[in-house]
């Protein structure tokens, strides 16, 4: 059956369109050249100029795994009882959540209800892939996909300590997309969460590591280039050291330089933007971040916006959240070592517009957004929840696009914060086309997804369908129509069909050789099998709702 | 990449879900754990589905589950003895037929979920123990007891990434009846016992916290320990590099132990602030892990509390447990479970179906909670796994709404 999308006004920057009025055609989940008069049209959906983009892919979220699962037993005061309707209602219990930490159901409805129609967990611990597939498979509506966490594992660290070859790392690196089935390899506070485990409280960029005597400036190089020479298209996805230190920018520059020229990606950049300036001793430093973002043509980078309320931060870096779980709010939090493999922090945070290092983290996050030029380079997060929900989306959205919105909201703001701030002087709005690329067409090429995040012919048919509004805010709150893989599953901002997503992977060629050596370390130093450490294709599709699409790598 | 076909398979015996099993080893019958030869001795041929313990076909028993399940009008979904599948079939029910679902452990992990929800906890996972820690601190628990290899496969270990196994510090603080026997190091140092008795803990260890703490302690003896002791002990962790302290929540079964466990816990928060230690929390079975971690990730929450007395119709699963049976005079009894299940009181309703890691594949959390480990079929059976029977019978609850 195919089915029409009449007079769609298109932003489609990867096709570098611009507000087209143009047909769309869609047959068995993808989008059609306009097919012959004799075919016969199944549905036809009138939208009369409407706004029609791809489904938004969330490249960096965190929608499952272990420290997302903590975090909802960590906090039963955020669960409140709610009357859903179907259907809704059929596949998830009374209990819906605050939205910083969804259920799995409640994830992927409302994600779809934004015309989200991916999102990718950033942060697996490899040895707790399988409870994070498990979740993602229980997640609906969406695609899912997760970049498996290296460079604090043990066996790397002593692969480099040993002056293991690049070959070899980049086999373990290949190995592990593999095993893991991820798409993409995250690196967090390089060597930093395997120092902790020594005593260690800090873990500069060029200081060794007491135990291993490499620096993390070592293994960007190492990441980078396995990554970058195994071929896939996600660049190393890099967490930098010091978060959330005031001064840390220094920090943020100078991996910038680690990776030698290969492409790299700095995620919530907005923690690791902080200058030393002022009575405080903490200022922005968002306008040198931004600068380098633009000359340095091999950086992408997320924002990790923060926005004012409750939520929880949910990260790998249990070094810098041991730390800041002094400042927990509620005050409870949890910090594990984890499997000589990685390590987590969840702790609660409440962020205010009064409290000064809050509001100036605010604005940090919205200078850079207006200040890097490309938005091929820059992308919209919360880090979901660690600076706010996801489902805050819209409201950032408006922040970004209207002006008045954003200074009205800044004279708001603790006054000492204000005055550090430049944020105001910046005219910028971004323009829809704008917003198109950071949400859809860049994070598909960011992460090879070559069928997403575009409505060429060929494309899968996720697509979101908006009511052009001055209130950017409400227009992306609530799309007219969502498709995924061509079907109609959200009208008016309610989900009308419940369907299951799929799993995307990178799975690169490799020399399967790493085996003997990798069986060798979980042999004598595990405490599970090196085969129950893989996952395999079955494992995901199990319980049938789920099923893996490997994307061809190069 | 495949899983090769020849792999071991995983115990679910107990939350440690020791991997090495060998289908020789089964076959053979040859075990070093007593738990793991009891659950492969496990024979799953010639069970039927019964109604009022009469024979019956599974169409038949599924109409009859159903029946009981329409008239009751505050049912429960308890036992929840299975894997994660299992744990997912089972929140699908409960959600269908509005009941709470609980464990057969329930009080146990509610123990421990109210110090996590009260303050949080510093804990670590059993490679990380195997491979950093020097010194490992049990409170009231001798662990073996529930998880019979802990210290071949953790603990006297061959190989280390950053301790000598052999030299670890093996320290025993209060419990009942504890087999120290397995502390012994392999060139025989024997571990030190701090005796007290289970119920004296809450002020022993609120001694050892202050005493971690750098508080002033006056007394020169709590629960007939001398406070010297203590101090010595609390000397010891902060000068160890991987200080472990272990619980069991089952072994802690007085009131208000959950303050115990808090003591532990916030013992290892203070540790941390100079120096590395962590907490680990032992024992688990029947899947308690697995079953909590994925109600939590479905609803939001975790399991409820059992109350018995406020339900009119209870569903049982005591797939790893097949002697465990809900309170007497709880019923109707619907029995999804165990089909070599033994029956104080005949069930309404018995339906046996696969055990996983025996009669089918599974999933499975270890105790630790960051590992989840695939359970693979010992000796396939054609029983129905669980999440089969409850599809059928949500399948007659949705056709019967329709």
């Amino acid at each position: 059956m195919i089915t029409l999308l009449k007079n769609a006004k298109v932003i489609d920057p990867a096709n570098h369109k611009d507000g087209v009025v143009q047909d769309i055609y869609i047959r068995d989940g993808r989008i059609i050249a306009k097919p012959a008069d004799s075919e016969k049209i199944g549905q036809v959906h009138d939208l009369n100029g409407k706004i029609v983009m791809a489904g938004a892919i969330d490249m960096h979220s965190h929608i499952g795994g272990g420290k997302v699962n903590i975090a909802r037993m960590l906090l039963p005061e955020y669960q409140a009882m709610r009357r859903l309707e179907e259907p809704e209602a059929h596949i998830c219990g009374a209990n819906c959540s605050h939205h910083a930490t969804p259920n799995t159901t409640d994830t992927g409805m409302r994600y779809i209800e934004m015309g989200y129609t991916a999102a990718f967990e950033p942060a697996i611990l490899a040895v707790n892939a399988r409870q994070a597939h498990m979740e993602m498979g229980d997640t609906p509506m969406i695609d899912k996909g997760g970049y498996a966490m290296l460079g604090n594992d043990d066996y790397f660290l002593r692969l480099l300590s040993q002056n293991a070859d690049q070959k070899t790392i980049n086999d373990y690196v290949a190995w592990t997309l593999h095993a893991t089935q991820t798409i993409g390899i995250k690196v967090v506070n390089p060597g930093g969460i395997s120092a902790f485990k020594f005593n260690e409280r800090r873990q500069d960029l060029d200081q060794q590591h007491s135990h291993y005597h490499i620096t993390p400036r070592r293994i960007l190089q190492a990441l980078s280039r396995a990554v970058n020479e195994i071929g896939i298209a996600k660049p190393l996805h890099v967490h930098c050291n010091n978060l959330g230190v005031a001064g840390n920018f220094q920090t943020t520059l100078d991996t910038m330089g680690a990776s030698d020229g290969l492409p790299m990606h700095l995620t919530h950049i907005q923690f690791h933007s902080y200058g030393t300036e002022g009575d405080k001793k903490f200022s922005s430093a968002a306008a040198n971040i931004a600068e380098a973002i633009n000359s340095n043509k091999h950086i992408t980078a997320d924002v990790g916006q923060i926005l004012f309320g409750q939520t929880v931060t949910a990260s790998g870096d249990n070094m810098m959240q041991h730390l800041n779980a002094k400042v927990a709010n509620p005050k409870k939090s949890v910090i594990m070592d984890i499997e000589c493999d990685a390590g987590c922090g969840v702790v609660p945070f409440k962020y205010r517009d009064q409290n000064y290092v809050n509001a100036l983290q605010w604005a940090i996050g919205l200078e850079v957004f207006l200040s890097v030029d490309d938005p091929w380079r820059v992308f919209l997060t919360t880090d979901h929840p660690n600076g706010a929900p996801f489902t805050s989306y819209p409201h950032l959205i408006r922040l970004l696009m209207d002006k008045t919105f954003r200074n009205d909201a800044f004279d708001k703001l603790n006054l000492d914060a204000q005055a550090m701030s430049n944020l105001k002087s910046l005219d910028r709005e971004y323009s829809l086309y704008e917003i198109a690329t950071m949400t859809r067409s860049a994070p598909a090429k960011l992460i090879g997804l070559q069928d997403r995040g575009h409505l060429g012919v060929g494309a899968a048919a996720d697509i979101t369908v908006y009511t052009d509004q001055a209130d950017k805010e409400a227009m992306f709150a609530k799309p007219d129509l969502v498709f995924k893989d061509g079907e109609l599953v959200v009208k008016e901002g309610k989900v009308v069909k419940v369907v299951w997503g799929a799993t995307h992977t990178a799975k690169p060629a490799f020399d399967v050789g790493v085996e003997k050596d990798i069986k060798q370390y979980f042999d004598r130093y595990h405490t599970m099998q090196m085969n129950n450490f893989k996952i395999s294709n079955d494992h995901i599709a199990e319980d049938g709702r789920n099923h893996v699409i490997n994307h061809a790598q190069g | 990449m495949t899983n090769q076909q020849d792999s071991m398979h995983a115990c679910p015996a107990c939350g440690l879900l020791c991997d090495d099993i060998s289908g020789d080893a089964i076959a053979r019958q040859q075990f070093s754990c007593g738990k793991a030869a009891k659950f492969y001795a496990r024979v799953s041929t010639g069970a039927q589905p019964q109604i009022a313990g009469r024979a019956a076909s599974l169409t038949d028993a599924v109409a009859a589950a159903v029946a009981v399940l329409k008239q009751a009008n505050t049912p429960l979904v308890a036992g929840s003895s299975t894997d994660v599948h299992g744990a997912r079939a089972l929140v699908r029910l409960a959600q269908q037929t509005g009941s709470a679902m609980t464990h057969m452990n329930a009080s146990s992990t509610l123990r421990n979920m109210k110090v996590l929800q009260h303050r949080g906890w510093q804990t670590t996972t059993l490679t990380e123990v195997r491979n950093r820690a020097d010194v490992i601190l049990m409170i009231g628990t001798d662990v073996v007891t529930h998880n019979t290899r802990f210290f071949d496969r953790i603990v006297w270990v061959d190989d280390a990434m950053f301790t000598d196994p052999a030299a670890r510090k093996i320290i025993y603080l209060g419990g009942d009846k504890l087999s120290t026997k397995p502390g012994v190091s392999p060139d025989g140092r024997a571990p030190e016992v701090i005796a007290c008795a289970a119920e004296h803990l809450p002020e022993v260890v609120a001694t050892l916290r202050a005493l971690v703490m750098d508080k002033p302690v006056t007394a020169a003896s709590v629960a007939g320990i001398a406070v010297s002791t203590l101090k010595t002990l609390a000397d010891t962790l902060k000068a160890a590099k991987y200080a472990t302290l272990v619980w069991v929540s089952k072994d802690l079964h007085y009131d208000h132990a959950e303050l115990t466990i808090e003591n532990i816990t916030e013992t290892v928060v203070a540790l941390n602030q100079k120096s590395r230690a962590m907490g680990l929390s032992l024992g688990g079975s029947d899947g308690d892990t697995s079953v909590n971690y994925a109600h939590t990730w479905l609803n939001g929450v975790i399991i409820d509390a059992p109350e018995w007395e406020s339900h009119d119709a209870v569903v049982w699963v005591n797939s790893y447990s097949p002697d465990a049976m809900p309170p007497a005079g709880t019923g109707p009894v619907i029995v999804l479970g165990a089909p070599d299940s033994q029956f104080d009181a005949t069930p309404a309703v018995f339906i046996p179906v696969a055990t996983p890691g025996l009669d089918c594949n599974g999933q499975q959390f270890r105790v630790d909670g960051s590992v989840t480990l695939p359970l693979t079929a010992a000796k396939p059976s054609d029983l129905p796994t669980l999440s089969q029977v409850v599809a059928l019978i949500e399948a007659q609850l949705q056709g019967d709404l329709a």
